[in-house]
C-alpha cells in the first residue's frame, strides 16, 4: 500500500518534472514573441520583461498578409493529410492483407524512396515541374505530398497487428477486400490513422525547402516561406520570428489533442481491447 | 464516422476465428492483381511522379559536373572516384553514425519510459502528452536557440548545474569535439515526443486481456513488461528502429543550425554541394552512397526483424 | 464508394500532370500589350519593401507599359532559389547579385550582356569605379544599384566616462588596441572591442598592413605570409582579451548588435547598414573610418542587378536595371530610408545623405571610399570563404596556431584555385 503510493508519487514528479523541461523552450519563445526589440535574447533570459505586449503579434500581421499564408497552409497541410491517409492507408492494406508476387521487393522499393536527402531531390524535381508547366501552382506544392511511404510504413505496421482471424471471418461472411478495409481494419487501426494524420500535417506544415524552391507569387506562400521572410541580411527581429513561430505551433497543437482524444475514444468505445 | 458494423463485425469475428483459414492460393498468384492495383495506385503514381523521377535524375546529375546555372559535363564515375579518396566522405559518414549511435538509444529509451508513463490512468494525462508533444512540433529555429543558451559554455544552465557537482563542463556546440553530442542531446529531448506517439499507439493496440490474463497467473510486472509488452510492441518498435535510422542518416537542420561549421554530417555536405559550392554532380553522388548505405542498413534490418518482430 | 475516390483520386493526378502542359510558355506579355517583367532580391525583405514598393510604382509610372513582379527571398536561401530557377530554365528576368557572386554568374554565361540592350544608353551616372566593378571580360553584365562601407561605431558614452579620446580617422591598430584594453571592465561585462573573425574582415586587415591575399596573377593565394601573420594575429588576439570569445558569446543571435544597443561595448566594427537600428539607443555614439595598420582599407559590399541570359525582355530589362540603380528616385529612396547607398557620382545627391544628424561624423562613410579594399573573387568563391573563417577560427579557439591555421587556410585556397 506505501509502496504503491510512493510509486504513484514519485511517477507524478517524475513526470510533471519532465514536462517542465519539455516546456521550457516554448515558454522562453512565448516570453520571447511579447518581449520589444532590444530586450530579446538576453542571457539569461529576463522572465519578467518590462513594456510586454502584443506588438511583435501585431508587426507580424502587418508585415506579412498573415491571413493569406495562413490560409494557404491551412488548407495544403489538410488536403495534403487527407490525400496521405487515404493513399497510405489502401496501399498498407494492399501489403499487409493481399498476397501478390513481389510484395516484399515492392514494399522495399517504397521504403526506398525515404532514404533520398531531400536536397538533392528538389533540383530534378523542379525540373520536372517545370517540363510539366507546374511552377508557382498549388498543384506543385501539393504534389510531393500525395503519397507519403512513412504513412504506408507506419499503418502496414497497425494492420498487422490486428489479427488476421477477424478479416479471415469476414472473408468467411463473404465480404470483399473493400468492405474488409473500409469496416474492419480501418475502425481497428484509429489510433495508427490519428498518430499518422498528425506527422502528415506536420510534413505539409513545416515543408521550407520545396516550397522556397517551386513557389515565385506571394499569394502562394506558407507559413514558414512567410517566417523566413523575417529574418534581414544583416538583422533579424526576433520578437516578431518567435510571435511567428509561437502561432505556427497552434494548428498542430490543436490536431494532436484532438487526435488523441479520438484515439482515446475510439479505443473506448469500441470495446475491443 | 462508426458504422453499426464497426462494433459487431469483430465480435463475430472473434466467435467465428477457430474457423478455417481461406487459402490465399486458390486461384493462382494472381488471384489478386486487380485488387491490390486498385490498392497501390493512388500511392504507386504519385510516389514515381514526384520521387522515383527525381531519383533517377539525380543518378544521371551524379555522371556529370554542374554547378547548375552552367550545362552539364559528362565525368562518368569521376564523381563518386573523388569522393571515395576524399577523406572529409568518411568524416561526414562517421559524424553520422556517431550521431545515430549517440541518438537511437537514447530517444528510443526515452520514448518508451514516456510512453509506459503516460498510458497509465493518471489526472493530466491528455495535457501531459501535449506538453511532450511540444519540442516535436517547434521549429528547429527556436530549439537549437534554446538549446545553445543552456548548452552555453560560459553561463548555460547545464554547465553550471555540472560545476555544483564539482565537474567542468565541456564548450558543447562551440567545440568540434563536443558538437556532436550537443547536436544528439538537443535532437533526443526534441523526438522524444515522436517515439512516445508511436508507441503509445503501439500499446493501445495491445488487448488488455493478455495482461489481465498474466496479471491472473501471477506474473510480476517486470515479467509482464517482458513477456507481454515488449513482444506486442515489436511492430511498433521495429517502425520506429527503421525509420529513426533513416531518418538519422539524414541528419541536417539541427547540424547546420547548432554546430555550424563544427561539425559536418553527409547531407549538410550534400546541400553546401549542391547549393554552395556549385557541385550538384558531386552532391548527387554522395546522394547515392548515403542512398546505398542506408539500403543496406534497412535490408539487414528486414531480414533480421523475422527474429524479433512478433506480429498479431 | 471507395472504387470511385480511387478512380477520381487517379485520374486527376494525371489529369494535372498531362494537361497543365504549356502553361510555363505562356508569352510575357500580359493584358493589353504590357510586359510583366521579373525582378528577384534579397536585400529589399523585411525593413525595406516598402521603399523598394516606392522605386516600382514611380518606374511604371515612367514606364507604363512595363509592370514590374518582385519576388524576394532571405539573403541566406537567396542563391539556392536563384539556382534551381537558372537550371530549370525559367531565372527571373531581373535579379540582384552581390560582388562576390558576379564572376560566377558572368563567367558561367548566365548573364545578359547589357550593351547588347542598351542602345546609347550614358552611364556618366554612375560612380566610374562602381560600374567597372561589375564588367567580366569588358562586357557590362549587371549595373551597380547600392553600395555600402564597413566602418568603426565607436560608444562616445564609454569613451567619455573612461576619460580617452575619442577615435579619430589617424588612428592605428595600436591606438585602437591600447583605447580597447582600457575600455575593457570583464567584471560590468563590458568589452572594448568586437571585430568578427572571419574571411571578410581578413582580406580587410591583410590589406590595411600591406599584404595581398591573391598572388598577381591570381593563380595562388598569398596571404600565408608576414603580414596574413600579423593581420591574422592582430583579428585573433582581440578575442578574450577586449572582445568576448565564441563560448561567451553562446551563439546568442545578433549578439554584438545587442552587446553595442545596450552600451556594453565601445568599440565595433561594422557596415553602414547599423545606422537604422542605432537610432533610438539611449547613449552618444559615432562612426570613423576603420584604423589602418600601415595603410587605410576600408570593406566595400556592393549589390548589382543583372537581367537574365534567357529574358525575353532584354530592353525592358534594362531600363529597369538603370532606373532602379541610378535614377534619382532611387537614389534619394535609398538615401532617405538608410538603404546603403547609390553608387551614382552625382556629389549633389549624395550631400543629402550627410544632413541625417545621427550619426554626425556621416562624412566617415565617403572617406572610407577613398581607399577600399574589394574582397578577392574566384570561381569557387564560397568555399574559398568558408576554408578561410573555419581555419581562423580554428585559432581564434586556441586550438591551432595563427601559423597553422595560415597554412592549411593556404594550402585549401590553393586546391581550389588549382
Amino acid at each position: 500500500m506505501g509502496r504503491a503510493k510512493l510509486g504513484r508519487v514519485s511517477r507524478y514528479l517524475l513526470v510533471t518534472l519532465g514536462a517542465a523541461v519539455m516546456l521550457f523552450p516554448f515558454a522562453w519563445a512565448v516570453i520571447t514573441s511579447l518581449t520589444p526589440g532590444d530586450a530579446v535574447l538576453a542571457v539569461p533570459p529576463d522572465f519578467t520583461p518590462d513594456g510586454a505586449g502584443l506588438d511583435a503579434y501585431r508587426k507580424l500581421m502587418e508585415t506579412l498578409p498573415f491571413w493569406r499564408i495562413l490560409l494557404n497552409s491551412v488548407w495544403i497541410g489538410v488536403a495534403s493529410t487527407v490525400l496521405q491517409l487515404l493513399t497510405s492507408a489502401m496501399a498498407a492494406y494492399a501489403f499487409a492483407r493481399l498476397p501478390f508476387p513481389g510484395r516484399g521487393a515492392l514494399f522495399s522499393v517504397y521504403l526506398a524512396t525515404l532514404m533520398m536527402p531531400l536536397p538533392v531531390l528538389v533540383v530534378p524535381l523542379f525540373i520536372e515541374m517545370r517540363t510539366l508547366g507546374l511552377v508557382d501552382t498549388y498543384f506543385a506544392l501539393l504534389a510531393p505530398t500525395i503519397a507519403s511511404a512513412f504513412g504506408v510504413f507506419l499503418l502496414r505496421q497497425a494492420i498487422n497487428q490486428v489479427p488476421k482471424e477477424f478479416d479471415e471471418a469476414a472473408v468467411l461472411d463473404g465480404a470483399g477486400h473493400f468492405r474488409i478495409f473500409l469496416y474492419i481494419v480501418l475502425p481497428l487501426i484509429r489510433p495508427a490513422l490519428a498518430t499518422f494524420a498528425i506527422f502528415g500535417f506536420m510534413a505539409s506544415w513545416n515543408s521550407y525547402l520545396w516550397p522556397l524552391i517551386i513557389i515565385k507569387s506571394p499569394e502562394f506562400m506558407t507559413l514558414p516561406l512567410g517566417l523566413a521572410t523575417l529574418h534581414g541580411q544583416f538583422t533579424t527581429e526576433w520578437d516578431v520570428v518567435m510571435a511567428g513561430s509561437v502561432i505556427s505551433v497552434v494548428p498542430i497543437l490543436i490536431l494532436y489533442v484532438f487526435a488523441q482524444k479520438h484515439v482515446i475514444a475510439s479505443v473506448a468505445q469500441t470495446g475491443l481491447k | 464516422m462508426t458504422s453499426p458494423q464497426t462494433t459487431t463485425a469483430p465480435k463475430t469475428a472473434v466467435r467465428a476465428a477457430p474457423a478455417k483459414p481461406v487459402s490465399p492460393r486458390r486461384g493462382g498468384k494472381w488471384r489478386y492483381a486487380g485488387t491490390v492495383a486498385v490498392f497501390l495506385l493512388p500511392s504507386a503514381i504519385p510516389l514515381m511522379l514526384y520521387t522515383i523521377i527525381p531519383m533517377l535524375g539525380s543518378l544521371w546529375t551524379s555522371l556529370h559536373e554542374w554547378d547548375l546555372i552552367t550545362d552539364m559535363h559528362w565525368v562518368g564515375l569521376g564523381n563518386y572516384a573523388e569522393l571515395l579518396s576524399d577523406p572529409q566522405t568518411l568524416t561526414a559518414f562517421g559524424n553520422t553514425l556517431y550521431f545515430i549511435a549517440g541518438y537511437l538509444p537514447l530517444v528510443y529509451a526515452g520514448g518508451l519510459g514516456l510512453a509506459l508513463l503516460l498510458n497509465r490512468a493518471m489526472r493530466g494525462r491528455s495535457l501531459l502528452r501535449g506538453i511532450y508533444f511540444l519540442p516535436v512540433i517547434t521549429s528547429w529555429v527556436v530549439v537549437a536557440l534554446m538549446w545553445k543558451w543552456l548548452l552555453n559554455p560560459a553561463s548555460g544552465l547545464v554547465n553550471w548545474a555540472l560545476g555544483l557537482v564539482g565537474i567542468s563542463g565541456p564548450g558543447w556546440w562551440t567545440d568540434p569535439d563536443w558538437a556532436m553530442p550537443s547536436v544528439i542531446l538537443a535532437s533526443a529531448w526534441k523526438d522524444l515526443g515522436f517515439v512516445m506517439v508511436i508507441l503509445l499507439a503501439g500499446l493501445q493496440a495491445i488487448p488488455k486481456e493478455y495482461q489481465e490474463a498474466a496479471l491472473v497467473d501471477g506474473a510480476s510486472a517486470w515479467q509482464r513488461f517482458r513477456r507481454i509488452t515488449l513482444p506486442l510492441l515489436s511492430p511498433s518498435t521495429f517502425f520506429v528502429v527503421v525509420i529513426s535510422l533513416i531518418n538519422g542518416f539524414q541528419v541536417f537542420d539541427q547540424v547546420r543550425i547548432m554546430a555550424g561549421g563544427n561539425a559536418q554530417v553527409v547531407v549538410t555536405q550534400i546541400y553546401d554541394l549542391t547549393f554552395r559550392y556549385g557541385r550538384a554532380g558531386m552532391a548527387s553522388a554522395l546522394s547515392w552512397l548515403l542512398f546505398a548505405f542506408v539500403l543496406i542498413v534497412t535490408a539487414v534490418q528486414i531480414r533480421a526483424q523475422r527474429r524479433w518482430v512478433t506480429y498479431g | 464508394m471507395s472504387r470511385k475516390i480511387m478512380t477520381t483520386l487517379v485520374a486527376t493526378a494525371l489529369l494535372a500532370t498531362a494537361c497543365s502542359q504549356g502553361s510555363a510558355t505562356k508569352a510575357p506579355t500580359g493584358e493589353g500589350g504590357k510586359t510583366t517583367l521579373r525582378y528577384f532580391t534579397f536585400s529589399a525583405a523585411p525593413d525595406h519593401v516598402k521603399d523598394l514598393d516606392a522605386i516600382t510604382a514611380a518606374f511604371e509610372k515612367a514606364n507604363p507599359t512595363i509592370d514590374v513582379v518582385v519576388e524576394t527571398a532571405p539573403y541566406d536561401q537567396y542563391f539556392t532559389k536563384l539556382q534551381t530557377s537558372i537550371a530549370g530554365g525559367t531565372a527571373p528576368d531581373t535579379f540582384e547579385l552581390n560582388y562576390e557572386n558576379f564572376v560566377t554568374y558572368a563567367g558561367g554565361g548566365s548573364l545578359l550582356d547589357l550593351g547588347t540592350v542598351a542602345g546609347d544608353g550614358d552611364s556618366s551616372a554612375y560612380a566610374a569605379e562602381s560600374l567597372n566593378s561589375f564588367k567580366h571580360d569588358g562586357k557590362q553584365y549587371a549595373l551597380p544599384a547600392s553600395f555600402s562601407t564597413v566602418v568603426l561605431f565607436y560608444n562616445k558614452d564609454l569613451f567619455e566616462k573612461a576619460g580617452i579620446e575619442p577615435p579619430t580617422a589617424d588612428w592605428t591598430w595600436a591606438d585602437e588596441q591600447a583605447a580597447a584594453e582600457k575600455l575593457t571592465d570583464k567584471k560590468a561585462k563590458v568589452y572594448g572591442d568586437y571585430q568578427p573573425v572571419q574571411f571578410f574582415e581578413f582580406y580587410k586587415t591583410l590589406k590595411q598592413t600591406g599584404g595581398e591575399f591573391l598572388a598577381a596573377d591570381g593563380k595562388k593565394s598569398a596571404f600565408n605570409s608576414p603580414a596574413g601573420v600579423k593581420a591574422a594575429t592582430w583579428l585573433v588576439s582581440k578575442v578574450g582579451k577586449t572582445m568576448p570569445t565564441e563560448a561567451e558569446i553562446g551563439g546568442t543571435a545578433d549578439y554584438d548588435t545587442n552587446l553595442f544597443k545596450s552600451g556594453k561595448l565601445a568599440m565595433w566594427h561594422n557596415g553602414i547598414w547599423q545606422f537604422a537600428g542605432l537610432k533610438d539607443v539611449p547613449f552618444e555614439w559615432d562612426v570613423v573610418v576603420e584604423p589602418g595598420d600601415s595603410a587605410k582599407a576600408s570593406a566595400v559590399f556592393h549589390n548589382a542587378v543583372a537581367a537574365s541570359a534567357t529574358t525575353k525582355n532584354g530592353k525592358a530589362a534594362y531600363a529597369w536595371a538603370k532606373f532602379l540603380s541610378s535614377s534619382d528616385v532611387a537614389a534619394n529612396t535609398r538615401i532617405a530610408s538608410s538603404w546603403e547607398l547609390p553608387p551614382v557620382s552625382d556629389q549633389q545627391l549624395l550631400a543629402g545623405y550627410l544632413k541625417d544628424p545621427k550619426p554626425a561624423n556621416r562624412q566617415a562613410v565617403f572617406d572610407s571610399l577613398k581607399s577600399i579594399a574589394l574582397p578577392p573573387v574566384i570561381k569557387r568563391q564560397q568555399e574559398m570563404q568558408d576554408a578561410v573563417t573555419k581555419e581562423l577560427t580554428e585559432a581564434a579557439a586556441g586550438r591551432k596556431s595563427v601559423d597553422e591555421a595560415l597554412k592549411s587556410a593556404a594550402a585549401k585556397v590553393d586546391a581550389l584555385l588549382g
